[in-house]
C-alpha cells in the first residue's frame, strides 16, 4: 500500500470538510493504520479552534438522549457539530454493537452534523483508543464543536475530561445513595452538572446530594474561577437543552477569557504525546528476544515481576549505550 | 510502525420503511459481534438516504438490510445506487429476510451483492462475510 498519495489525498479532503474523507482518516487512526498517523500530522496545523465537549455518567443515565437534544439546540445556533460516540468493545472477541445512532436519527440527513460510532477496542477510562484522533480530525474539517459521548462510566473511568474543554457529568435521580455520590470521582470532575430524567421519583433528593457535592468541591477549590452549574433535564422530552447549550458557550467565553482554552489544548496534547511513548516504548521493549525469555521466567514463577521489568529495562539501556 | 493494523470489518445494519420486525436483525447483530465485528446499528425506519449518510459516516465495509415487510424492490435499488453516488459502491451490500426466490435476479442485478432469506444459519453469514473481508483485505494490500 502506498502511504503518501492516499494520505495526501485524504488530509486534503479532511481540511476541505468532505465526509468521506475525514470517516476514512478516523477509520485508518483507528485501526492503527500507518495511514493514518501520516494523515494526522498533515491536518495537525487546522486543528485547534474546535470546542470539545464530553458527555458522561453512568450506564443508562441517557447520555445519548441527551446528545441528541443538544446537537438539535445547537444546530438552531447555526452550528456544525461533530458527534463521538463511544460504546464498549467485547473484550473477548473484539467485537461490538454501536447503537448510539438509534437515538441522533433525525440528524443522519443533517449536513452540518457528522455522527461517527466508535469501539472501546480494548480502552479503559470511559473513551476508545482513537477517540483523541478522531477529535483532531472533526476540528480540522471544520466542525465548530466535537461532542463525545463516552461509554457509560463507573466510579473513576473519566478520561475524557483530559481530552475535552468542557465536560458535561449526567446523573439520573435513584442511582444510589450519598456514599455512592461521595465515591464517584464524577463528582470532582466536570464543569456541567446536568440531573436528567428530572420528572422521576427522587429528583428533589438526587438535587440536593449533587448541590452538597458540588458546594463542598467549591469549598476545596477556592481558586476556582468557574462554579460549575447543575441544571435540570428532561432528554426525552427535550426539556433543558438550552439551558445546556447557554452553559456550555458560558464555560467557553470562561476559557477563552483567561488562558483555559489553550491551555487545556496544550495539557490534551501532552498527554497524548506521553501516552504514544508509553505505548510504543512498551512495544519496542516487549519485542526483544530477551522479553520472550523473562516472560517465560514470569510464568514458570522462576522470577517475580518487578526483577524482570528492571532486568528488561536494563538490559536494553546497556544495548543503546553500546550502539552510542 | 511499533503498534500492529488492527483491522475489525465493521457492518451498518439497518431496517427500512415501516419495518419493525427486529428479532433477525437483533440475533445478526450479536452474533457478528462474537465473532469479532463491529456493528453499527441505526434503528428501524430508515430511509434509503439515512442508511447511505450513515454508511459514508461511519466507514462501514459492508451494509446489511434486513426486511421483513415487501418494501425490499422498492428500497433496496435505490439504497445500492444512492452508495454508488456518494462514491462508497465498493462496500458491500447484503439483504437478508423474506425475499422471494424471483426477486432475487433483479436485487442482484440493481447491486445487491447478497441475499440471506428465511432459515439462512447465522454461522453461515459469519464465514460468508468473513471470506469476503478476507479476500478484501488481501485485494488492497496488493
Amino acid at each position: 500500500m502506498t502511504v503518501g498519495i492516499a494520505s495526501v489525498e485524504i488530509a486534503t479532503g479532511v481540511i476541505a470538510g468532505r465526509i468521506a474523507a475525514g470517516a476514512r482518516a478516523i477509520r485508518w487512526l483507528d485501526d492503527r493504520d500507518p495511514r493514518g498517523a501520516a494523515v494526522l500530522g498533515a491536518i495537525y496545523g487546522a486543528t485547534g479552534r474546535a470546542h470539545i465537549v464530553g458527555i458522561t455518567g453512568p450506564p443508562g443515565a441517557g447520555k445519548s438522549t441527551l446528545s441528541d437534544m443538544l446537537v438539535a439546540e445547537l444546530r438552531r445556533r447555526n452550528r456544525r457539530i461533530g458527534v463521538i460516540a463511544i460504546d464498549p468493545s467485547s473484550p473477548f472477541t473484539g467485537g461490538a454493537i454501536l447503537g448510539d445512532r438509534v437515538r441522533m436519527a433525525r440528524h443522519t440527513l443533517d449536513p452540518h452534523v457528522f455522527i461517527r460510532s466508535i469501539g472501546t477496542r480494548g480502552a479503559a477510562g470511559g473513551l476508545s483508543r482513537s477517540t483523541h484522533d478522531a477529535a483532531l480530525v472533526f476540528d480540522a474539517m471544520g466542525y465548530d464543536i466535537v461532542l463525545i459521548e463516552t461509554v457509560g462510566v463507573g466510579q473513576d473511568e473519566i478520561d475524557v475530561v483530559n481530552l475535552a474543554h468542557t465536560t458535561i457529568i449526567v446523573g439520573v435521580p435513584g442511582l444510589g445513595d450519598e456514599v455512592q455520590a461521595v465515591k464517584a470521582g464524577l463528582m470532582e470532575a466536570g464543569e456541567i452538572f446536568v440531573l436528567n430524567k428530572a420528572d422521576r421519583d427522587g429528583y428533589e433528593a438526587a438535587h440536593r446530594q449533587f448541590g452538597l457535592m458540588l458546594h463542598l468541591r467549591a469549598n476545596a477549590r477556592p481558586d476556582d474561577s468557574w462554579a460549575p452549574p447543575l441544571l435540570r433535564a428532561v432528554a426525552s422530552r427535550d426539556e433543558g437543552a438550552d439551558v445546556i447549550a447557554d452553559a456550555l458557550e458560558a464555560h467557553l467565553a470562561h476559557l477563552k477569557a483567561g488562558d483555559g482554552f489553550a491551555r487545556r489544548s496544550g495539557r490534551r496534547a501532552c498527554a497524548q504525546m506521553v501516552n504514544l511513548v508509553h505505548a510504543r516504548a512498551a512495544a519496542a521493549l516487549l519485542r526483544l528476544p530477551e522479553a520472550t525469555r523473562l516472560l517465560d521466567a514470569v510464568s514458570a514463577c522462576e522470577i517475580d515481576p518487578y526483577s524482570a521489568a528492571e532486568r528488561l529495562l536494563a538490559g536494553s539501556r546497556n544495548d543503546s549505550e553500546g550502539a552510542a | 510502525m511499533d503498534t500492529p493494523v488492527e483491522r475489525p470489518l465493521r457492518i451498518l445494519l439497518a431496517k427500512l420503511g415501516m419495518d419493525t420486525h427486529t428479532v433477525g436483525v437483533t440475533i445478526i447483530a450479536h452474533a457478528l459481534r462474537e465473532a469479532g465485528m463491529e456493528v453499527i446499528f441505526t434503528g428501524l425506519k430508515q430511509t434509503p438516504e439515512m442508511v447511505a449518510a450513515a454508511a459514508v459516516q461511519e466507514d462501514v465495509d459492508v451494509v446489511g438490510i434486513s426486511t421483513l415487510s415487501a418494501g425490499h424492490m422498492r428500497n433496496l435499488p435505490k439504497l445500492a445506487r444512492l452508495l454508488r453516488e456518494a462514491g462508497a459502491g465498493d462496500k458491500l451490500l447484503l439483504a437478508g429476510g423474506v425475499i422471494p426466490q424471483e426477486d432475487k435476479a433483479l436485487l442482484t442485478e440493481a447491486g445487491v451483492h447478497k441475499i440471506f432469506t428465511m432459515g439462512a444459519d447465522t454461522r453461515e453469514i459469519v464465514a460468508y462475510l468473513r471470506g469476503w473481508w478476507t479476500e478484501r483485505q488481501a485485494a488492497d494490500a496488493a
